[in-house]
């Protein structure tokens, strides 16, 4: 038995990394003998394809898919994520880490972060990122799993990847169409509506075959050719908050550490990416074009090379928000044509994985009935403004005087959402997690105590407990994590013995 | 929030250090004014007001406070058998109580799941668990498993694939394992007890670490002429008590809250339309299942909560529907042992104070507001209440974000705690009163109505993560109300049905063979009761 109204054929629109995972991610469904996944994409248009960095959940991704962890590090090039490198970005001269997992452990149910507070005015506590062992095997260049262990200080680590997102998408290419993804190469040249509701019936490509279906993806990038050309769903404009509206990204070979962490640096308008993967260097100047030129931009980056480069600087144009609703009718929009943030904090993936996970749980049928649609949107809607609050923090916590950019966008009016989480923190360090947002805690812990906002006080609770007693908890752990980290073998070590990629790359000359 | 399995998050790896008997070694003071709270007083005992005592007296005792308590033995206690959920147990252990004598001194028993009769319709028996359904607790997708039943047409009640309902059925319990791969991992556990042989345990506690108990009744509530902050009360019996801060526990009537403050009231009986209750406890009639039931009558529902020397009885009603005389006798008709008092009469009204903090009062317990006991979160609520007053214990300059995030958290678990309540009563076919007819055909909140839309097309449960009540517990009381989804999730449409079929007899037999070989509930409840005595001779 079959539910009659199965939808028959799903059309991705797009390939790339986003048209690829839903590709494969949706591949299941072809086992029930009715549906079939269809994606068109065109040779012609190329993808950004440049280092991409990831956040943990990319696992859960990848586990779903049935995905050997060390056969996709050696088909990607990956490496190891275990934090993000945030240099200048407080002032000039500074540096802090945003590392995976938390910090320290609660004492007597109070947070962590509340005695580091009360120990740091006092000038008896360690930097904050000592407690964290993600970020201090970082800066060890140190990766590798530690065993479980009950009742320790210690998690399990946590971590993610860099890797070449060109070929994550060709990788996922053969586990979609293995599974049955038929993949047909063309432009789309038009989309064709129902006149009586507007749905999608068929788009039509440049040699003139028609594809049709019953549910499009659309993964067509900022453009949105389905979702915004054909459907009008409308964009909602973050740039007042996010000013940065360019990309220069290039490529260059590694003449340093494969480092297990992303680094941002700040710049004058904007900050430089760094992604190192097995065999090169990812790196990228994200700039607001009002602030500086593209030429600037470019020559920004070829400066800060960690060696030759291989590619040639490309720019890209983009701009922050999101589409106002990414479910419209019978086309659902993922990755860049549902809305973009910039890669800050690596969040590009996981907004493409998130929904097509949500796209799974809520799976319409032909009837496409609206409350499965208006919960996507909600969920969708939610979550990218977390994420965006998220970010916006970074620029607006700043103490860079004297450059246009920074001087705007600390003095600007951030959203209210925002501005709530802001004054709790400011007050007595308190930090509540709303509903499922994606970065936890810890995570908003790292970047605002990372970029200075300090609170007028510590939690009350704090000073319920003898001082001694919690200068003995926090050495303890802090030699515990050190040690633990220092156990882990190098990373690049790990990588070899591990994940190497099957033959050298090869460099044009 | 409660998770299942039964895990109490982050214990793990938090850190409790031993405090007993040492001093603070004073370092440099928080404040770098003298602005501190030092003086707290608690209006009100009862569960909510030594509730508050014991926890504020443990968790902050390194800060010296003088926290006093005043109640008044003249007003009474509600004082019935109370029923929780499990989360009861995170706070038991964060006071250091221990389990067994826990159990021994409040008669408690412990608590699987609420059965609830007659609710869909007549002759209707489901059990909304503590706990998620399926054999194996570790599987992924654990939240597709009401698909998986719908997907082999839901071959008897989805309960047969409960743990926790199979040996509450059979009136057995274990505790869960702390293994995750054991298959006694996938549930968790509470407990009912006598609230009045609580607060009582709770109060012997507060007073040896330092809370003042003043009996008296409170004459005064002064106010500041600028701020509108307490600045003390005034006993009847002249006795002046200084505040910095003042926990309302007076019940319903909110006597600093609302009576001094008028903060107001938010109504909700137009969703929840049962105004009064009748208690008594009776003498036990012999069936000892770790479960509260909870059955469905003409204008209400009415309790039964066994605790270890009697059982707990009650009957919530509506008075527009049923006069007092006869919602008493629809009670003593089914007590299935002797009366044990005199018949308890209460009247509430379903809602919640507009603000729970404000200024620098707050109000924990019934002064709060109330929700009827139907899903036991009437102490879930008090203990929620303390968990983010501790969370944001006033730092003496009253920051407002501060209250505005107590509030806005509070509004929310009230306000779910509602939907999820108010789908009791809706999701029913019964026709047989007037009353019934009302609920079944009312306008629910818009904050429940997608999600019922959502789980009846889709069989999908709203996503949020706070919220007491989570993922297995909307199931549990969708599909035993007959909210039955239309489809099941599409990405079972390739299994086999058959297999299906055979897969889940498979599992069906494991949970009921496993229920079968754990203890039975009064044999643990003995060795508790046992351990104990052995203990005190010792």
């Amino acid at each position: 038995m079959i539910q009659p109204d199965l939808i028959r054929n799903v059309v991705i629109v797009g390939g790339g990394t986003a048209g690829w995972m839903a590709a494969a991610a949706l591949s299941r469904l072809i086992a029930n003998g009715v549906t079939s996944v269809t994606l068109v994409e065109s040779d012609t248009i190329g993808t950004v394809g440049v280092g991409e960095a990831t956040i943990p959940p990319i696992r859960t991704f990848n586990e779903m898919l049935g995905l050997d962890e060390r056969a996709f590090l050696q088909a990607t090039r990956g490496s190891y994520k275990l934090a993000i490198e945030f240099v200048d970005w407080t002032r000039p001269g500074h540096t802090y880490q945003h590392p995976f997992g938390p910090f320290g452990a609660d004492i007597n149910a109070v947070k962590f972060h509340q005695f580091w507070l009360k120990m740091h005015r006092e000038g008896r506590a360690a930097e904050f990122g000592d407690y964290n062992l993600c970020g201090v095997a970082a800066r060890l260049n140190r990766f590798g799993a530690l065993p479980p262990q009950h009742r320790s200080p210690l998690t399990p680590m946590s971590w993610a990847y860099h890797f070449d997102a060109a070929r994550y998408a060709r990788f996922l290419r053969d586990h979609a169409e293995t599974r049955g993804v038929v993949r047909q190469e063309g432009k789309v040249v038009s989309v064709e509506q129902r006149p009586e509701d507007g749905f999608i019936d068929a788009i039509v490509l440049d040699d003139g075959r028609r594809v049709e279906g019953e549910l499009f993806i659309d993964c067509t990038g900022f453009r949105g050719l389905l979702i915004e050309q054909a459907l009008k769903a409308g964009f909602e404009d973050w740039s007042h908050w996010l000013p940065c509206d360019r990309a220069v990204a290039v490529q260059c070979l590694n003449d340093n550490a494969i480092s297990p962490f992303t680094r941002s640096t700040a710049r004058e308008a904007g900050w430089q990416w760094r992604i190192p993967l097995q065999h090169r260097v990812g790196t990228g100047y994200v700039y607001s074009s009002a602030h500086i030129s593209d030429d600037q931009a470019a020559d920004t980056v070829m400066a800060n090379l960690d060696g030759k480069p291989v590619t040639d600087p490309r720019i890209l144009s983009f701009r922050a928000g999101r589409r106002r609703k990414a479910w419209v009718k019978n086309c659902v929009a993922l990755g860049l044509a549902s809305g973009f943030l910039e890669p800050l904090e690596s969040t590009s993936i996981h907004l493409i994985q998130a929904g097509i996970t949500k796209l799974l749980a809520l799976f319409p049928h032909r009837g496409f009935d609206p409350v499965a649609i208006d919960e996507y949107n909600r969920l969708t809607n939610v979550q990218i403004e977390q994420i965006r609050d998220f970010i916006i923090l970074h620029y607006h916590a700043n103490e860079r005087t004297g450059l246009d950019l920074w001087d705007h966008v600390r003095t600007m009016a951030i959203p209210d959402s925002l501005q709530h989480k802001l004054d709790l923190f400011r007050g007595a360090g308190r930090f509540f997690r709303h509903e499922d947002e994606l970065f936890a805690e810890s995570s908003w812990m790292a970047v605002l105590i990372g970029q200075n906002v300090m609170p007028q006080r510590y939690d009350p609770l704090v000073d319920s407990i003898p001082e001694a007693d919690v200068a003995r908890a926090m050495e303890e752990l802090r030699t515990t994590i050190r040690a633990a980290a220092e156990s882990l073998p190098d990373h690049a070590d790990f990588l070899a013995r591990h994940c190497a990629a099957p033959e050298p790359e090869s460099v044009p000359a | 929030m409660e998770r299942f399995p039964d895990t109490i998050d982050g214990i793990d790896r938090a850190i409790f250090l031993p405090l007993d008997g040492k001093k603070a070694l004073w370092g440099e003071r928080n404040s770098m004014s003298d602005k501190c709270i030092t003086k707290v007083l608690i209006v009100g005992g009862g569960t909510a007001g030594w509730m508050t005592a014991a926890a504020l007296s443990e968790t902050l005792k390194g800060l010296a406070l003088d926290i006093r308590l005043v109640e008044s033995e003249a007003i009474g206690t509600v004082g019935v058998g109370e029923s929780t959920i499990p989360h009861i147990r995170h706070f038991n252990t964060r006071l250091g109580i221990n389990e067994a004598d826990f159990l021994s001194r409040t008669q408690a028993t412990f608590k699987l799941g609420i059965e609830f009769r007659d609710w869909g319709r007549l002759g209707d028996s489901y059990i909304h668990p503590f706990g998620a359904y399926g054999a194996d607790p570790a599987a992924h997708e654990v939240e597709l498993f009401h698909h998986l039943w719908t997907r082999a047409g839901a071959p008897e009640s989805l309960e047969a694939w409960s743990l926790p309902v199979a040996m509450a059925r059979r009136e057995r319990f274990t505790h869960p394992s702390t293994d995750p791969a054991s298959p006694l991992s996938g549930f968790s556990y509470a407990y009912q007890f006598d609230a009045s042989l609580y607060a009582a345990y709770l109060r012997r506690y507060s007073e040896a670490r330092g809370v003042v108990r003043t009996e008296g009744r409170i004459a005064d509530v002064a106010l500041h002429g600028e701020t509108g902050f307490v600045t003390h009360v005034t006993l009847e019996s002249g006795e002046r008590i200084d505040a910095d801060l003042v926990i309302d526990c007076s019940g319903f009537r909110g006597l600093v809250i609302e009576q001094a403050m008028k903060t107001g009231y938010h109504d909700w009986t137009r969703w929840l339309p049962c105004d009064r209750a009748v208690a008594l406890p009776c003498e036990h009639g012999g069936l000892f299942p770790p479960a509260t039931r909870a059955t469905a009558l003409k204008a209400g529902w009415a309790w039964r909560i066994p605790l270890q020397h009697r059982v707990g009885n009650g009957h919530v009603y509506c008075s527009a529907f049923l006069d007092d005389d006869a919602a008493e006798t629809a009670l003593m008709d089914q007590l299935e042992g002797a009366a044990l008092a005199p018949p308890n009469r209460l009247r509430f009204l379903t809602g919640k104070r507009k603000l729970q903090w404000n200024r620098n009062c707050v109000a924990i317990g019934l002064a709060s507001g109330f929700l009827e006991p139907l899903e036991s979160t009437s102490i879930h609520l008090i203990q929620a209440a303390i968990g983010y007053l501790l969370d944001l214990f006033p730092t003496g300059d009253w920051d407002p974000s501060d209250a505005a995030e107590f509030n806005q958290t509070m509004d929310m678990e009230y306000e779910r705690i509602r939907d999820f309540l108010v789908l009791h009563y809706h999701a029913t076919t019964r026709d047989d009163s007037e009353f019934w007819n009302h609920c079944r055909t009312m306008t629910i909140p818009d904050s429940l109505a997608w999600k019922m839309e959502l789980f009846r097309e889709r069989g999908v449960v709203a996503a949020y993560e706070h919220g007491v009540f989570l993922h297995p517990s909307w199931v549990a009381v969708y599909v035993g109300q007959h909210v039955t989804p239309r489809r099941w999730d599409p990405r079972l449409d390739d299994l086999d049905p058959a297999a299906v079929r055979a897969d889940l007899e498979g599992q069906r037999r494991r949970i009921a063979g496993l229920a079968e070989r754990q203890p039975r509930h009064a044999d643990v409840l003995g060795a508790a009761r046992a351990a104990v005595m052995a203990e005190a001779r010792a």
